[in-house]
């Protein structure tokens, strides 16, 4: 399932990046999001979602939250 | 010696940099405060009279960069060989920032790791083993606390005694084919699980990252779905009313009564002087530096509160509130940090779009920064806004706001222009903690923003100032002009007062070399007009121009506009080319001279335009038998070249893109 559909507060191990950039990938590659790397949906928003990834914390958008399965 | 700071994005580097060298750049609560490099000598305090030099880099993930600012970082430790680097670890998030350190360690440079904002860490209880942490990476790892320069000296020590030492790496990545995406990525993987079986060894956490905390509920009012946008604009609207009306002013005007007595002093010791040399001095050259310097109060307070705002954590929650409204004219939330700092000055407001990783994105943003009003176009609004509208507090909010609607209108300008498809584009943002901000640091700021603006009155201004009033005193012949009608001044400018015609209703060679003057820098449109209408400087306490009791009325007169033409010309004045300095910043960010001029044209055509319409539609609404019928067919036709040009621009780009379409559906 994706990102977007993540229940909060739950942690999920991400399966993969759909993602054809491979600058972008390398970026969150380097934030520590990546396959088998775990992820956690802190809240949804309007415009996109909450995350806590390794020990901090990131908004992003629904674009991106749909690229990332889990 | 040279020490490099690096680390993680918002670790502290530049605070570290700061209370090591006695400077005073930059610090902000969000990542990618620091777009380049700055170097200075550490005070001696820490170096017992070596020669240290400290430097201080923009943050940065890894050694592989994503965004331009990123890549001066890896770029630096790579290609100039610093003696030793301090990497700065924030010790709130160790697991993500030792991935970096080891990708450091791995360049043979002595480096010594700094354990920052270990303060934040005790308070959340979390321990992390110290020497551990340093035997497992194979450098000294000293705790400290940037903000209250603790552990700083202990810090620089070991610094240099680790820069005669040889550095080995506690991790080595494989012999790899560097450009194998697979490879890299599985020697990545690698490096990762070897930082993760660190923090294992080292760290001890009572509260874990992902659980609700403190700071999302705060999030969750801030970046509310309906109340976040009416949050902002209430910030906004606060900091201008706090500083431009309600402490500002006042302090402003205590400020002008004293300036007063100066420019009085200094005329009655020159009263048996030449008058003509008295004039100069005192109307001209002070007259004109004091005008400006008087609004330094007004500029002061807004650099207070917009520093307490990018210190308290809350400007990347402003990008994440205004993100799905920028995105719909083809920009991001990754805007919306340079508009805001724009707000002090386009300079940096324009530099902190490096941050912006798509090419077109980041130059639409350079090129629209300039369109909010910076510190230096207050003098300029608050004198308008006092001899013709009674210091009226909606004219400066009107200002604004135009700016912001001028920003989306020239977004979606850009995008027709370049031929933007809607792509995909990802935003993704860090959300640091909420802090208290810091008081005594925003002091600083301000003080140093504040000498900034007095050194630029005394120099550039006064230059210009000095010059105007040269020029208006003298003929081509360099005989003591009898009306200014007849100076080198009037000459030079009245060619321009033809473009302004439409725009003012007048032919007035003064409000033309102010507006030219203005494009070296804003201040000088207040100066200009000072020193230029006779008159004028006795009757506005020039500075501030904030006009003696009831002289708003005869500065209006002298002026001799109308109340809607002055709007205009305001407009113009905030909304053509910014200063020198700012297309400067332009240049470097764009690194293109077709999109520099491209900026140039737009802002021209976007001030001009704006200012034709406020004032012939305001005209025919008021008082239409005022209107000059041929000025405003003049003005009609340079707006529709304007006009004509853009709609040519964006011909060109839908064909352009028609043609990659049908090549590709081939
Ligand atoms: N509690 C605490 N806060 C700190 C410490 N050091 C820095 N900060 C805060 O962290 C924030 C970021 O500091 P900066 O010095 O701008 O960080 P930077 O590493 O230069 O960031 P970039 O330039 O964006 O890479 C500021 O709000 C500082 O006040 C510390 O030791 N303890
Ligand atoms: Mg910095």
């Amino acid at each position: 399932m994706k990102l977007i559909d993540a229940i909060e507060g739950q942690e999920y191990v991400i399966q993969d990046i759909e993602t054809d950039d491979e600058e972008l990938d390398a970026f969150l590659f380097s934030l520590g999001c990546y396959s088998g790397e775990t992820i956690t949906v802190v809240s949804h928003i309007k415009s996109g979602c909450v995350v806590s990834i390794k020990d901090a914390r990131y908004t992003i958008d629904n674009q991106l939250a749909d690229a990332i399965v889990i | 010696m040279r020490i490099a700071l690096t680390g993680n994005p918002n670790s502290g580097k530049t605070t570290m940099y700061n209370a090591l060298t006695g400077s005073n750049e930059k610090v902000g609560n969000w990542a990618g405060v620091t777009v380049s490099k700055k170097e200075q000598k550490i005070k001696n305090a820490y170096c017992n009279n070596q020669e240290l030099i400290a430097v201080d880099l923009p943050g940065a993930y890894s050694m592989s960069p994503f965004t331009s600012e990123e890549s001066i970082t890896s770029t630096y430790v790579k290609k100039e060989n610093p003696d030793v680097i301090i990497n700065i670890v924030d010790a709130t998030n160790l697991s993500r920032s030792l991935f970096f350190t080891t990708q450091l360690l791995e360049l043979g440079i002595p480096m010594v790791v700094a354990l920052n904002k270990s303060d934040i860490n005790s308070k959340k209880e979390t321990t992390i083993n110290v020497a551990e942490l340093s035997k497992q990476l194979g450098c000294p790892v000293i705790e400290t606390i940037s903000t209250s320069k603790q552990g700083l000296n202990e810090l620089i020590q070991a610094a240099t005694k680790q820069s005669t030492q040889k550095q080995t790496a506690p991790f080595h990545q494989k012999e790899i084919d560097l450009t194998n995406k697979n490879e890299v990525e599985n020697a990545d993987r690698e490096r990762f699980s070897f930082v993760n079986d660190i923090v294992k060894k080292v760290e001890h956490r009572k509260i874990q990252t992902k659980d609700k905390n403190i700071n999302d509920k705060i999030d969750a009012i801030l970046t509310n779905k309906w109340l976040g946008i009416p949050i902002f604009a209430v910030v906004m609207y606060l900091v201008f009313e706090i500083s431009q009306v309600w402490i500002g002013t006042p302090i402003a005007d205590w400020l002008v009564a004293y300036l007063e007595m100066f420019q009085a002093w200094v005329g009655d010791l020159l009263a048996n002087a030449n008058p003509l040399l008295s004039a100069l001095l005192v109307d001209g050259i002070i007259g004109g530096v004091i005008a400006v310097i008087g609004f330094l109060p007004l500029v002061m307070v807004m650099y207070f509160l917009i520093a307490l705002l990018e210190d308290c954590g809350y400007m990347s929650r402003v990008a994440v509130v205004l993100d799905p409204i920028f995105k719909k004219v083809g920009l991001s939330g990754k805007s919306v940090i340079p508009f805001v700092i724009s707000i002090g000055c386009a300079v940096p407001g324009i530099m902190a779009s490096r941050t912006i990783r798509n090419e077109r994105e980041r130059r639409a943003t350079a090129m629209l920064a300039p369109f909010m009003p910076c510190g230096a176009k207050i003098p300029v609004i608050s004198l308008f806004a006092g001899a013709f509208f009674n210091n009226a507090g909606w004219v400066s909010t009107l200002m604004y706001f135009t700016g912001i609607v001028l920003i989306f209108l020239g977004a979606l300008l850009i995008n027709k222009i370049t031929g933007y498809k809607a792509r995909k584009s990802f935003f993704i943002i860090e959300l640091p903690d909420y802090k208290i901000p810091s008081l005594w640091q925003a002091f600083k700021s301000m003080c140093n923003r504040g000498w900034a603006y007095i050194v630029k009155a005394a120099t550039i201004i006064l230059l210009c100032n000095t010059a105007v009033q040269i020029m208006q005193t003298f003929t081509w012949s360099f005989t003591v002009a009898e009306t200014a009608d007849a100076s080198i001044l009037a000459t030079i400018a009245t060619p321009f007062s033809y473009l302004l015609f439409p725009i003012v209703g007048v032919l007035s060679w003064q409000l033309a070399a102010a507006a030219v003057t203005g494009f070296i820098a804003k201040e000088n449109v207040v100066g200009t007009l000072a020193v230029c209408f006779v008159g004028l400087e006795n009757l506005i306490d020039t500075e501030e121009l904030v006009l003696m009791q009831g002289a708003g009325q005869e500065v209006a007169g002298i002026i001799a506009i109308t109340k809607i033409a002055a709007l205009a010309y305001l407009m113009f004045n905030l909304y053509t080319p910014p200063c020198f300095a700012a297309i400067g910043a332009m240049r470097s960010e764009m690194k293109s001279s077709k999109w520099v001029w491209g900026g140039i044209g737009l802002q021209f055509g976007v001030g001009y335009t704006v200012a034709y319409f406020v004032y012939t539609i305001g005209t025919l609404f008021t008082a239409p038998e005022t209107l000059n019928t041929v000025g405003a067919l003049v003005g009609l036709f340079i707006v529709a070249i304007f006009v004509i040009t853009i709609s040519v621009l964006i011909k060109n780009a839908n064909k352009k893109v028609k043609e990659e379409y049908a090549l590709t559906s081939k």
